[in-house]
């Protein structure tokens, strides 16, 4: 079988990939998309810890439904910001949405 | 042994179309690559022997969550000519550097740690496991995220509706 510490290398391997794709892009959608790469990371390593370490309790794997949720909704609320920005801009750029910057 | 060779054809497929999202010059392939990246996470769960969770993961983020932000790419083309446009800002070097460092400490972190309890296979969590005590222990969060569901949805059609006389 697998051991555990491959899911977490992968794991952190995906997470660093979202944290790039946060910081490098500019549009409103692919930043959204790289958040999603970086949630999904987090939920691996949730779950690989609730199968292998906490069969019995399985907080991990019921902290990975929340996620799931929250990040539907998530999802849903920042695309219809996005859309509405596009809307008052015709941009979807996050360098140009940049009134209420200090 | 078969469950290893699948395991690391799946691994290198995720990190692959991972890097395909956040590398690739055009915002559909992006979109497209995080498709298989997530579907790939799905297959991890099944290959953890959590088949709620591989469920889930297939219907939510290989449905609905990329459905939905293929509709925000199409609705949001600034170019509609298809001309590529600069998707990276000027820092993208320095947000190279970042996720190296985090890469770097995560895996150090995660590979030299000794974990307390068995480390070699998983234990197969039954849908019914799960069910209990996502409705037994964790009732009132339960019912807060359907709350907050709600709340993102109306709050959803709020903010995108249009609204007279725009």
């Amino acid at each position: 079988m697998v051991p555990l510490e491959n899911y977490l290398a992968l794991s952190a391997v995906m997470f660093s990939l979202g944290v790039y794709g946060v910081l490098a892009r500019r549009n409103a959608v692919l930043i959204l998309m790289s958040v999603e790469l970086m949630l999904n990371a987090v939920n691996l390593n949730f779950v690989a810890f609730a199968a292998y370490l906490d069969p019995g309790q399985i907080v991990g794997a019921i902290f990975a439904v929340f996620i799931i949720t929250v990040a539907a909704a998530e999802v849903g609320l920042a695309l219809a910001i996005v859309i509405r920005l596009f809307r008052n801009r015709a941009t979807a750029n996050v360098d140009e949405a940049a009134t209420m910057k200090w | 042994m078969a469950t290893e060779v699948i395991w690391w054809v799946f691994a290198i497929l995720i990190t692959i179309l991972s890097a395909g999202v956040v590398f690739s010059r055009s915002v559909i392939h992006s979109a497209i690559f995080l498709i298989g990246s997530l579907a790939g996470v799905g297959v991890m769960f099944v290959l953890m022997t959590v088949e709620f969770l591989a469920l889930t993961q297939f219907l939510i983020y290989g449905g609905a969550v990329t459905v939905l932000v293929l509709l925000a790419l199409m609705l949001t083309r600034a170019d509609p000519s298809g001309r590529a446009e600069k998707v990276n800002g000027p820092q993208a070097p320095f947000a190279l550097l970042a996720g190296g460092a985090i890469a770097t400490v995560l895996l150090v972190a995660g590979l030299s740690t000794e974990w307390v309890g068995n480390t070699e296979a998983p234990t197969n969590i039954a849908i019914e496991t799960i069910s209990q005590r996502l409705f037994e222990d964790y009732g009132l969060p339960f019912i807060l995220a359907s709350v907050l569901l709600l709340v993102a949805l109306i709050g959803a059609i709020i903010v995108a509706r249009q609204e007279e006389g725009e």
